[in-house]
């Protein structure tokens, strides 16, 4: 009998797009993708040089960037679509892009709650909204969301991206039901806290507190989160769908 | 290009199903087998291959005319003025095939590929109608 090797995640020439793909977990993500032998296009909102520098950074990897707010929707829709038009098809979305925006509830303004939520949970569904209908011609693909601890394990300061994670949680729960007749995976990625530019507040204020909340006693690594992606994307996760897969090092409620 | 044969083909390609089922007067639900996913990947497909979008209710929306969305749903039953709009609408349907009372959620149970067809040709014909928008 030929046994399939272990180390064929099954990925090569598959099309993955990774939103926020420019920097921290997004970038370990797209990396390790692209390792496995993906195509790999990652949006980034605003720092080009940063996109620029993982694209150039793999050689002889297949990683292109684009910019994309992924707050708007019909340019969600428009980059999906030309990822489509140059590659004939997307296997894996990656909805990773995310910002954080951190104040007592009683303090938080408009903007920092607006600009969460609308990044972080409008986000993911619009981009989920513009594979879709591709994912369902095709009757094949899957779809990762990066959501976080704390969306189950709440955190000081974070009521407006706790919400919007945990808006991520149900999000994946529901669009698993929805396309399972199609043969789609859906699930999600729950991160603790990973050394990255967007946990160095929290890191730095409250870096004893953090670490005794951590079975494990460390801080996570971008490419801790990468490997299960990794893993949910291949096809060791075949039959893994409406998960949420915490990679937080053991992360215990205060 | 030939609104039918390509919408036969966008049916048995999204079902899947042989595509000689595909007749003009065949039900999609009854007939084929389609689920409601089923039907979001034909109309996506369409619109594909058609250059025509096909926004969410518009047949249901069509085939209301000039009666109001509360005279045509009354509690999720097509009214008696609905059904004769929506049986002069979807004239392919043959009358049998109108349930009496018709939920509106069960409309969908109607359509059959030449259904399908005249949407298509119906979005085409509105397209080229649409003024176009000269430049500043």
């Amino acid at each position: 009998m030929n046994r399939p090797s272990i180390i064929d995640a099954g990925l090569s020439d598959g099309v993955a797009i990774v939103t926020g793909g420019s920097r921290g977990i997004g970038r370990a993500i797209v990396e390790l993708l692209a390792a496995a032998g993906m195509d790999v296009v990652l949006s980034y909102r605003q720092d080009a040089v940063a996109a620029a520098e993982v694209a150039a950074a793999g050689q002889g990897l297949r990683i292109t960037a684009e910019p994309l707010d992924v707050r708007d929707a019909a340019a969600c829709t428009a980059f999906v679509e030309k990822v489509v038009d140059r590659a004939s098809r997307v296997d894996l979305l990656v909805n990773n892009a995310g910002v954080i925006r951190d104040n007592p509830l009683t303090i938080i303004d408009e903007e920092e709650l607006r600009v969460v939520m609308e990044t972080n949970m409008t986000g993911t569904f619009n981009m989920a909204r513009a594979v879709a209908p591709h994912m369902i011609s095709a009757r094949h693909g899957k779809i990762i969301n990066i959501s976080s601890v704390a969306a189950e394990k709440g955190g000081r300061g974070q009521t407006n991206y706790a919400a919007s994670k945990g808006a991520i949680n149900g999000f994946t729960r529901s669009l698993a039901v929805e396309l399972a007749p199609r043969g789609i995976t859906v699930n999600a990625v729950a991160p603790g806290v990973i050394e990255t530019e967007m946990s160095r507040e929290v890191r730095e204020r409250a870096a004893d507190e953090v670490l005794s909340r951590i079975l494990l006693r460390r801080i996570g690594r971008p490419v801790d989160v990468a490997y299960a992606v990794w893993f949910l994307a291949s096809r060791y996760a075949d039959y893994i769908t409406g998960e949420i897969l915490h990679v937080d090092g053991g992360f215990k409620m205060e | 290009m030939a609104v039918y044969p390509k919408i036969a083909e966008i049916i048995a390609a999204a079902l899947p199903c042989e595509i000689e089922k595909v007749k003009p007067e065949a039900s999609l639900i009854d007939d084929l087998g389609a689920q409601s996913i089923d039907f979001l990947d034909i109309i996506f497909r369409i619109e594909r291959a058609f250059k025509v979008k096909i926004p969410r209710g518009k047949i249901i929306e069509e085939a209301r005319g000039d009666l109001s969305a509360a005279e045509f749903d009354q509690r999720g039953v097509v009214s008696e003025a609905g059904q004769v709009r929506l049986k002069a609408f979807l004239s392919e349907v043959p009358p049998e095939r109108f349930p009496a009372p018709l939920k509106v959620a069960d409309i969908p149970r109607l359509f059959t590929t030449e259904t399908f067809c005249k949407m298509v040709i119906r979005q085409q014909r509105a397209t080229a109608a649409a003024p176009v928008s000269k430049p500043a």
